[in-house]
């Protein structure tokens, strides 16, 4: 039985996304947990796989957060061809190798067909990850994205998640790298998923975020191939940081003039054409217009 | 006399911008110098002022880059203007307090009186926040600063007989604030003056990343120790490389947001102008405007 499991802090958001796709996706005998948020997303995760194993047929636990939205009605089928392998401990839609820090974004990204819907600019949908190439699914990767992720019953009765990691961030990377230093894989699936989100962006709390990547690169330290460095090295290391801190600054706003450039004309002929005498001219008919489809629409 | 100077390595550019501009500017005695690049653009420039230093009638020298283009014909006025002070040893149009790194725009930016003026997307100017005085911040202003931009540099004789640019630093980027830190060490003063210049250059702020962060980390050793804040932050080594590798991470984070972001905005423009062209009444206009092309 595969056990669809989800720890909401925003009960709407859950309504919303993910209990239709956990809906679609269901088997006749899946069970489905879903519970209030309980302190930080590594405490209630435990809490899920807590009342997981009391279940005495998982095949396969699905953790998913309240705004992802399972796409696609064969997804047990391919959790279960997925998880074919013994040796596979977690599974999930979109992960990566060549990790370095808990921005596991920055490696080589592997990816099913995964979306993002925003609300934002109107709202829309683009794929997930868009600003980087992404190589398909499956594949072989150090750490999952941690908004969707199986684990096998092996991973469900063995793993926890690190709750000392008080600001919660890097929780995803530290469950696969303990998978990994078990001897197990962690893979990426081909599971048709959307991530429901207001903006577009990435992080929403920069500050509290950098503060969690510190504390997880001490925590994770020797679990990334990063060797000790004596004091001179730490200086070359701190000094490449400081200028590539900066370079990732100066690029962040070279995107953002970009974005402008690339707007201009576009926004310049939208107002010359509603600017225009025409489209003036033309104002009472497509106000009629709109007045009718209202009516239509408020007579059902 | 004030002497125009631009190190020189694509003609075409020179022709189409710093000419342009110093043909606005120059005053009946000034000299024009565009020279061959020779190297890196530290060697070149030390070259022009070797070329200058010494000569009793120069007032001032300008340094400017083969795409920058000068916009005020009264600029010379404002140069002389802008070296009124003695201690004055560079003025610029584009500068910053609380300069800690090559990032000068990292800063506190106190003036920025230029536009970048770019080719893609069919053209267009993005303008810095003091280039028109009216729509300035209250927070722009003309004085003493920690470095100025050196697309223009507007040099008094005293600079160019005692500093040089340094020539081991890197081929481009950082030669700037290395410069002004040189004259400020040197106990003169370094200045934004109320000039304005055209920047025709790409959107992209760093094409060559790699050699900028070298620059970058050449100025930090070179400087640490020498200058207030250039260089330093507070903590251990070990500490400093954490914070700085996860602010690196989030700042990273913030530019793959701003590509997200730019899609976005480009299907709702783009949608936007569909929904516009298709609709009926766009339509039923369409002999109008083909009559009113004719």
């Amino acid at each position: 039985m595969i056990l669809f499991a989800s720890a909401m802090t925003d009960p709407e958001a859950y309504r919303r996304y993910a209990r239709p796709g956990i809906r679609l996706a269901a088997e006749p005998d899946s069970v489905i947990h879903a519970f209030a948020a309980v302190g930080s997303v590594c405490r209630s995760y435990n809490m899920l796989l807590d009342r997981a194993a009391l279940e005495s047929d998982v095949e396969a636990l699905v953790l998913l957060q309240q705004d992802v939205e399972i796409l696609d009605r064969g997804f047990c089928d391919e959790v279960r061809r997925a998880l074919e392998d013994p040796d596979v401990a977690v599974v999930g839609p979109v992960g990566a190798r060549d990790v370095k820090t808990i921005a596991w974004w920055d490696g080589e990204i592997s990816a099913g067909p995964v979306v993002q819907r925003y609300q934002a600019f109107g709202s829309g949908e683009i794929p997930a990850f868009s600003w980087k190439g992404t190589a398909p699914a499956p594949a072989e990767v150090d750490v999952l994205d941690g908004r969707l992720m199986v684990l096998s019953r092996w991973a469900l009765e063995t793993l926890r998640f690190d709750e000392s990691l008080q600001l919660g961030h890097g929780y995803e990377l530290d469950l696969c790298l303990k998978a990994r230093a078990a001897g197990r894989k962690v893979m990426t699936a081909d599971l048709p998923v959307a991530y429901h989100t207001r903006t577009l962006r990435v992080l929403n709390d920069y500050d509290l975020w950098i503060e969690g990547h510190i504390q997880a690169a001490e925590r994770f330290a020797g679990r990334l191939e990063e060797p000790a460095l004596p004091q001179a090295a730490w200086m070359e290391r701190a000094r490449r940081a400081e200028a590539e801190r900066e370079a990732a600054r100066t690029l962040a706003y070279s995107a953002e003039h970009e974005v402008d450039a690339e707007l201009a004309p576009l926004e310049r002929a939208l107002e010359e054409l509603t600017g225009s005498t025409s489209w003036r001219v033309t104002g009472p008919l497509r106000r009629l217009n709109q007045w009718r489809a209202q009516r239509r629409g408020s007579n059902g | 006399m004030i002497a125009f100077a631009s190190s020189v390595t694509k003609p075409d550019v020179y022709a189409r911008c710093a000419k342009v501009g110093i043909e606005r500017a120059a005053e009946p005695g000034s000299e024009v110098i565009a020279a061959e690049a020779t190297g890196p653009i530290s060697r070149s420039y030390n070259a022009l002022l070797d070329r200058f230093a010494g000569r009793d009638e120069l007032e001032a020298l300008v340094l400017l880059h083969q795409d920058t283009e000068i916009v005020d014909p009264d600029f010379c006025a404002r140069v002389r203007d802008a070296l009124e002070d003695p201690q004055v040893g560079v003025a610029g149009c584009v500068g910053a307090i609380d300069v800690r790194s090559i990032a000068w725009w990292e800063g506190s930016v106190t003036l920025s009186s230029f536009a970048n003026r770019y080719e893609e997307h069919g053209g267009g100017d993005l303008p810095g926040f003091s280039w028109a005085w009216s729509e300035a911040p209250p927070y722009a202003q003309v004085g003493e600063v920690d470095t100025v931009d050196g697309f223009l540099l507007v040099l008094p004789p005293w600079t160019v007989g005692n500093v040089r640019f340094d020539e081991e630093l890197s081929h481009f980027h950082g030669y700037d604030l290395d410069f002004c830190l040189q004259v400020r060490e040197a106990g003169r003063k370094v200045v934004t003056a109320d000039l304005r210049a055209l920047h025709h250059r790409g959107i992209e702020m760093l094409p060559d990343l790699d050699s900028w962060i070298d620059a970058h980390v050449r100025i930090a050793e070179k400087w640490d120790g020498r200058m207030p804040g250039v260089g330093q932050a507070p903590g251990s080594w070990e500490e400093r490389a954490r914070r700085a590798e996860a602010e690196r991470d989030a700042a990273r984070t913030i530019a793959h947001t701003k590509r997200l972001e730019r899609q976005a905005r480009l299907r709702q423009v783009e949608r936007a102008l569909a929904e516009a062209r298709g609709s009926i009444s766009w339509r039923l206009t369409a002999p109008l405007r083909r009559l009113r092309r004719l």
